[in-house]
């Protein structure tokens, strides 16, 4: 049984309240993130309240390497449909952006925030056809007695369907399947207590997203304050012109009639 | 007053030969300046302080450890050690930072250069040592881990020293906070921008929005290792200081501009308010302090804005600790033992606004987030301590209202036979639970 304890301080406590009691608040986080990352991205973005706000030019991408921070976690999660599968099957073979969320996140800087993020971001990659054949983006539930596939199924519906490229969204059969992949990751997930000392409906967490390349090796790690739309966007590129370069050096070590292999790296 | 190893007025002497080299003066850190870029920063009442705490033979086990003191005034131990763990041996333990989740604290230490990982999430009442890093070396040729640095996922670690020549040329390791090594970057010694980097290293710190890493500078592990009395007398040692501060891309990794800044500057604090974007820092060997800023145009600039008592006097200003809004800058100056307080309403013209004598030896000194508690420890470096009665060795805890600092409790470390009170992180007690099965979140009822 996993069972972690954890503080938090009387702010934090107090903002989490606060950020429950804004209901409604994703129709306008989402608007706000779209209309936020579907403007000119290159210099300046306006930003949310509170949200971070980009205030550099960020470098151009293929001009910078991606640490190799370690290795894709595995494990067996359920699909949409509730199919048993592994982690793997969405991990490798294209570039992936993972989060961790739960479909009942108020938090206007939380989950909200990282789909309606996600979502500017799939409209841009979308209008590459390059980029679009070649990233995805996974979204697992850290909530899997609630978030059931048929959940998942009608959270997704307008953000996955018709899109342009994969968007998986993946539960568990339960948190004892879920907790290994969490750890390694290294995502907390922490239900807060209420004042009677009973778990409440917020699971806390830190917001971040995984930027993992084709061979599964996770590249870039980005909580709120490193969430820019430009720079992620620039990261995504910079690993499709890494794998590029490879498949061209594959192709030419490769003897005609051969199938080549798909890209490497990591560890 | 004298030091262990040389009389303050052979020191003076010696100081008075410097002109741009640097005394070496360990140091660093509190809640405000810790990376503010990882969840649970503790806003209100901390209720732990851990100590990393240098091991003395013939105290005790002799080890190094980490010590946990009750912070909590509500609480029945209050000002008492709670909790101890021995690393065993002693390599002169210095500074640690937690991982971005705060479920782990990395503490280093300059000799040995092994990176301990303790559990503090589960149970900050009772940190447990869940692993150890010996690999720094090999991997990267570095040595004498100092500053730990949250990034999402990794930890960012400036180190002093390297393991050919156990000069201050080093560098930049990045490791993934399961403790496997990702990555590392040298620090220039080429010219960036028209300045030559001399290659050394001492803190780092991250201002995200500007996309942008600063790191400084001190000296290597032949002389922070050195005796200190030895170590002055040598004119040539005492060359190897460091006199740059260097701007980074943060997410290129690469420098983008080398600042000239003499005197060892050590501790950089960026202010925690949101409409700023500049840092500062405490030169220990010229006594001033330097501000980096960022002009109307887009450059950066680093200018000496203030001097910190008498340089003349031999100060040394070791520690700083900033207010969580930037306004203000606690700075503890070694030799004469005095916590000073310096006004950052105008970062361009700080002005020391109290000052008193907090100790014989003061070195870290770490603020609460709301400013209202002030922690104060003793030693710097197992060989720059003073000796005799002056070598005290302490955790001194104070209540500052603005206008005085007034003493909370005191644990004695050489009383209780701990060691050499060094570096100090907070934590604050668990209220919460992890998601399990058997802990399932209520259903709202969809």
């Amino acid at each position: 049984m996993m069972r972690r304890r954890f503080r938090r301080s009387d702010t934090e406590a107090a903002a989490a309240r606060r950020g429950r009691r804004r209901g409604a608040v994703r129709t306008g986080v989402l608007a706000g993130a779209v209309l936020l990352c579907s403007g000119a991205l290159a210099a300046a973005d306006p930003g949310l309240p509170r949200a971070p706000q980009m205030q550099f030019v960020p470098p151009a991408a293929g001009t910078y390497a991606l640490q190799r921070i370690q290795a894709c976690p595995d494990g067996v999660l359920l699909d949409a449909s509730g199919r048993a599968r592994p982690l793997a099957d969405f991990t490798r073979g294209k570039i992936t952006l993972l989060t961790f969320f739960y479909t009942h996140c108020t938090d206007p800087l939380g989950c909200p925030f990282a789909v309606g993020l996600m979502s500017a971001l799939r409209d841009r990659i979308g209008a590459d056809p390059d980029l679009a054949g070649n990233v995805r983006f996974v979204s697992i539930s850290f909530d899997p007695a609630h978030d059931s596939p048929q959940r998942l199924r009608s959270y997704a519906r307008g953000l996955s369907a018709g899109a342009p490229f994969e968007w998986d969204f993946l539960t568990a059969s339960s948190m004892a399947r879920l907790a290994p992949v969490l750890d390694d990751f290294g995502q907390d997930v922490r239900i807060e207590l209420d004042s009677q000392g009973r778990p409440a409906r917020a699971i806390n967490h830190m917001l971040k997203l995984f930027l993992i390349d084709p061979a599964g090796t996770v590249r870039e790690i980005y909580a709120l304050d490193y969430l820019q739309p430009q720079v992620m966007l620039n990261d995504i590129r910079t690993l499709r012109l890494e794998a590029q370069g490879h498949e061209r050096h594959q192709a030419a070590s490769t003897p005609a009639g051969s199938s080549a292999a798909g890209p490497r790296g990591g560890r | 007053m004298t030091t262990r190893h040389v009389s303050i007025r052979g020191f003076l002497a010696w100081l008075g030969l410097l002109t741009a080299a640097a005394i070496p003066i360990g140091a660093l850190a509190d809640e405000t300046c810790n990376s503010p870029y990882m969840t649970g920063l503790i806003k209100g009442q901390e209720d732990y302080v851990h100590v990393w705490t240098l091991g003395v033979e013939g105290w005790g086990d002799g080890s190094d450890k980490l010590v946990t003191v009750d912070a909590n005034p509500r609480s029945k131990t209050y000002g008492k050690v709670v909790h101890t763990v021995s690393v065993g041996g002693h390599g002169e333990a210095h500074h640690m930072g937690f991982t971005d989740d705060r479920r782990y604290l990395w503490a280093g230490r300059l000799d040995d250069s092994k990176i301990f990982v303790f559990d503090v999430g589960t149970d900050p009442s009772k940190p447990k040592l869940v692993k150890t890093l010996s690999d720094l070396p090999v991997r990267t040729g570095m040595a004498g881990p100092h500053t730990f640095y949250a990034l999402p996922g990794r930890m960012l670690v400036g180190n002093l020293s390297n393991n050919r020549d156990g000069g201050g040329v080093t560098g930049l390791a990045v490791y993934n906070n399961k403790g496997g090594f990702v990555h590392e970057y040298a620090m220039p010694t080429g010219a960036v921008n028209g300045v030559r980097g001399d290659g050394y290293g001492y803190d780092l710190a991250i201002d995200p929005r500007k996309n942008v890493l600063l790191t400084s500078s001190f000296t290597g592990r032949d002389n922070y290792l050195r005796d200190l009395g030895a170590l002055i007398k040598d004119e040539a040692a005492m060359k190897h200081f460091g006199n740059t501060m260097v701007l980074w891309d943060l997410k290129a990794m690469q420098p983008r501009q080398v600042f000239s800044v003499p005197g060892a500057p050590l501790e950089i604090r960026w202010s925690l308010n949101p409409n700023d974007h500049w840092a500062i820092t405490a030169t220990a060997l010229t006594s001033k302090l330097w501000l980096v800023r960022q002009d109307a145009s887009g450059a950066w600039h680093a200018k000496d804005v203030a001097t910190i008592g008498d340089p003349a006097k031999v100060p040394l200003p070791v520690d700083i600790s900033i207010r969580a809004d930037g306004k203000g800058l606690w700075v503890n100056t070694f030799m004469d033992g005095t916590t000073r307080y310096f006004d950052l309403s105008n970062p361009e013209a700080p002005r020391q606004t109290y000052a008193k004598q907090t100790g014989r030896q003061v070195n870290m000194i770490s603020q609460s987030w709301d400013g209202k508690r002030v922690y104060i420890t003793s030693s710097l470096l197992e060989h720059w301590d003073k000796a005799g009665a002056d070598n005290e060795q302490f955790l001194r805890a104070f209540n500052w209202d603005g206008k005085e600092l007034t003493a909370a409790f005191e644990v004695d470390f050489a009383k209780e036979k701990l060691g050499r009170a060094h570096h100090m992180k907070f934590t604050s007690r668990a209220v919460g639970v992890a998601a399990d099965d058997a802990t399932p979140i209520p259903s709202v009822g969809y």
